[in-house]
């Protein structure tokens, strides 16, 4: 072995690495020279303590097993601003994005949140779920009391879509 | 000539006193419009201007038209230093039919306002005394003409790497005769140790064999191998240069390169050419692609030549069939007039053994970059496989470690300039030759990739999965297998990393050449605080070194790479044609002279000056034999050192007599009046 984490005492995956390559199509996303403009603007870094340049070196060096197990992936909040501000065209936003999809294959703990998120599309085939609205009056309105029809549940071949969609990733 | 200048100094002068504004480098600190008020004040002055840059085209039309109008005979000019613009306004003030040299210039930019910024007030007295003493000098100044005389127009060039070569060839097809004059057995230096070249990653071999051997059979070229400078005598344009030719103990005429010797020689020698890593007979040719393709004795080792009998050994003379070897050859030495030097003596690689944290030379698999180069060479020790040196076996891991001697104070200052791409290079070898299953790593500092095409190098390496990690090693160490493990701090992810390897490359920085002491004391070439030779400006004359004639080229300036190294040649042979093409050269009076009745024959002035400029002269006058000092003008530099010594006065620099200086002395002590 090459490389050790004296830390953590983890060493490279260079199987789970070459895995998250093949789902970027190739290194062009990781090509990260570390000039951590990414970092520097990322939105969130602040709050959630997300650094996109350690991401892609860490991805780099092939320590992901502790990455694709921490929380710390699921805490981009896709605002694509370090894709678009990237001097070498590399994007943190997709090495995250891969390193989700590889979180649920290994099904690794995902924040409820996400979970609530996927079944709601599969349930109403909606990202955001109904929600209720209150007027200028102060009243209070759903689709109900606007008189409007409900809304029909997604058709079983979206569901089977949506269902192998999230295998294939 | 004296006679005249008091001549001069007597009549009436006509003085106009000029002050440049320099935009604000002189007058965001200096009162200029007073300094010019005041000088108006002192005697002789028939006008005083300022002006925003006296050098400009209309600032030294002012001054040409003032000339013509005003009838003036001397002019001071109170603006930059003299370094940088003293010869601009000697053209404008001849151009205007006045004699040059009865030109002053005070310097109120580098004196004044530069460092006094803090105190205008005071600057601008300051300025006034000095404008003052400027006024006073130029009324004693004298006219002076410039000499011009025939030089030699052959050139030596010393060196015979990538840079000599270039320049050699330059000069030779432009139709000067050139003399190249390298060390080693073999022309082709560093660059011909090489195996790939950044940033195209073309064979080294292949782009410098064909100019090694366009160099030695050019008509204009005459190639002097294995031999060296020894001494050098003379001055710009007029120099005698002694060669001496080493013994190769073979006949350079009959020796055909077939190595039969080679093969029958019994004693091994650590290869030079291959860094030591591989061993070579006694009795080689220097490389494989040598340029002379002839054999060389080495006599430390040759079992002849050390126990200096006939009958020891000798196999080489027997299997010789061309009758080529000689015991008894003797050094030659070759006498040269030439009128310029080219000096390419190149660098060398830092010995990282200084560095006790790397291991370099304990741990076998603790390599230099000029090593790697030779076991990546087809023609190296390996035969260009990527062998451990410690096991033979293909190393599975390879780390590069950057900056090693460079960017630390406790060796070398400086950045060596080549280290990040040489690196680069030796990394996209090791994955082409390797393979995708080896781990590469590069620890760096800062990756710099300057050049053209270098960025896009380095791009190219990370797209071959060579892995960056900000952050070098402190200790290499080894363990019982003879791998080596370390640990870096790697800068992006703020985590302790264990590395382990079995393969790791030091970048190695590029560091003055052993020779470049001799090479100082021979030609009069400076050094500069990081020990390489000093060019006369950085900016504005990178090619030359201050003594006139003197040329530089590649790696003996500074570290640099193989395109720098070639443009640099390229530029210097040209300014050798400059100097050198019109066959005479313009010498500046500004020189000492002798006044033969009062030189004793001291020889104090002989024995200080540092330009060998002062020869002692017997002669005989009615009925005494007398030792008398003679300057040779074209080798004196004026720098004054035998003026200030002279026991009787007798030698003197043109423009600063006793009388000139003193005169200036006595305004710098006078009370300022009006003015302020």
């Amino acid at each position: 072995m090459s490389l050790i984490d004296s830390m953590s005492m983890a060493k490279p995956n260079l199987k789970t690495r070459s895995k998250i390559l093949a789902k970027l199509r190739g290194r062009d996303l990781v090509n990260c020279f570390q000039c951590i403009k990414c970092t520097s603007g990322c939105t969130a870094l602040k709050l959630l303590e997300l650094e996109p340049h350690e991401i892609e070196k860490l991805v780099n060096l092939g320590l992901v097993d502790e990455l694709v197990s921490s929380d710390i992936i699921w805490t981009c909040v896709t605002c694509l601003k370090c894709v678009q501000r990237c001097p070498q065209k590399a994007s943190p936003y997709h090495v995250i994005i891969a390193l989700r999809n590889l979180a649920v294959e290994r099904e690794a703990k995902i924040p409820e949140e996400f979970m609530k998120k996927v079944s709601q599309i599969l349930e109403t085939g909606l990202a955001e779920s109904m929600q209720k609205v209150t007027t200028r009056k102060m009243e209070t309105c759903d689709r109900e009391s606007l008189k409007l029809p409900k809304l029909a549940g997604p058709k079983e071949s979206f569901q089977a879509a949506f269902m192998k969609a999230l295998e294939e990733r | 000539m004296f006679q005249t200048g008091l001549q001069l100094a007597t009549r009436m002068t006509r003085i106009g006193v000029y002050v440049c504004h320099c935009g604000l480098n002189i007058a965001g600190t200096v009162d200029v419009e007073k300094v010019a008020e005041y000088a108006k004040t002192l005697p002789d002055i028939v006008v005083a201007k300022h002006y925003t840059y006296m050098c400009s085209e209309p600032g030294q039309r002012m001054i040409q038209d003032d000339i013509k109008a005003l009838k003036l005979d001397r002019i001071v000019i109170a603006t930059c230093s003299p370094r940088m613009h003293e010869e601009t306004f000697r053209k404008a003030v001849a151009e205007a039919g006045l004699n040059p040299y009865l030109l002053e210039i005070v310097n109120l930019r580098e004196h004044v306002s530069w460092p006094h910024s803090e105190e205008p007030e005071k600057a601008t007295e300051k300025a006034k005394a000095l404008v003052r003493m400027g006024v006073a000098r130029v009324k004693l100044l004298e006219p002076l003409e410039k000499r011009r005389v025939s030089i030699f127009k052959d050139v030596l060039v010393v060196g015979g790497g990538i840079a000599g070569i270039q320049a050699s060839l330059d000069l030779a097809n432009a139709g000067f005769k050139v003399y190249l004059v390298e060390k080693a057995p073999s022309i082709g230096g560093r660059m011909a140790q090489l195996d790939k070249t950044f940033p195209t990653l073309d064979c080294s071999a292949c782009i410098l064999t064909p100019k090694m051997v366009d160099v030695a059979k050019h008509p204009n070229v005459t190639l002097l191998t294995n031999s060296e400078v020894e001494s050098v005598k003379g001055f710009v344009g007029n120099y005698e240069v002694a060669i001496v030719k080493k013994p190769r103990y073979v006949d350079g005429d009959k020796c055909v390169g077939c190595e039969l010797c080679t093969k029958v020689c019994p004693v091994k020698v650590p290869d030079k050419f291959n860094e030591r890593l591989g061993k070579t007979r006694a009795i080689s040719i220097y490389s494989s692609h040598a340029v002379p393709k002839v054999a060389t004795i080495d006599p430390d080792f040759c079992l002849r030549l050390k126990t200096k009998k006939k009958d020891v050994c000798g196999k080489c003379a027997q299997a010789c069939e061309a009758k080529a070897i000689n015991f008894e050859q003797q050094p030659e030495t070759v006498q040269l007039k030439i009128g310029g030097v080219i000096i390419a003596v190149g660098s060398e690689v830092f010995d990282a053994s200084r560095m006790p944290e790397y291991g370099y030379g304990r741990f076998p698999n603790v390599i230099s970059n000029i090593e790697f180069e030779r076991i990546s060479d087809a023609s190296g020790p390996t035969n260009g496989k990527i062998l451990s040196p410690n096991t033979g076996q293909p190393p599975r891991t390879v780390v590069f470690v950057q900056c090693v001697g460079s960017r630390d104070k406790r060796f070398h200052e400086y950045c060596c300039r080549v280290g990040c791409m040489v690196s680069l290079k030796q990394a996209i070898l090791v994955r082409e030759k390797m393979g995708r299953d080896v781990n590469i790593y590069v620890c760096f500092n800062d990756l710099r990739s300057f050049g053209k095409g270098y960025e896009e190098f380095y791009r190219r390496a990370r797209d071959l999965d060579i892995n960056f990690v900000a952050g070098i090693p402190s200790d290499v160490r080894m363990a019982s297998d003879g791998s080596l493990y370390f640990d870096v701090f790697e800068r992006g992810t703020s985590k302790l990393l264990e590395m382990h390897s079995d393969m790791v490359v030091l970048a190695n920085g590029l560091v003055p050449s052993s020779d470049i002491t001799e090479i100082n004391k021979l030609f009069h070439a400076s050094r500069s605080a990081d020990g390489f030779l000093l060019e006369a400006h950085p900016k504005l004359r990178p090619l030359e070194c201050s003594t006139a004639g003197i040329f530089l080229a590649g790696a003996c300036q500074g570290p640099k790479d193989i395109p720098d190294t070639v443009a640099q040649a390229s530029g210097a042979a040209a300014k050798a044609m400059d100097l050198l093409a019109s066959g005479e050269i313009e010498l500046e009076p500004l020189k000492a002279v002798v006044d033969e009745d009062l030189c004793s024959g001291c020889r104090v002035c002989e024995s200080l000056c540092p330009f060998s400029a002062i020869e002692m002269k017997r002669e005989t006058k009615i009925d005494e034999e007398k030792l008398r000092a003679e300057v040779i003008e074209a080798m004196c530099q004026g720098c004054g050192l035998c003026s200030a010594a002279c026991p009787t006065g007798a030698i003197k620099i043109q423009q600063y007599s006793n009388k000139q200086v003193l005169a200036q002395v006595d305004a710098a002590l006078a009370e300022t009046k009006g003015g302020n």
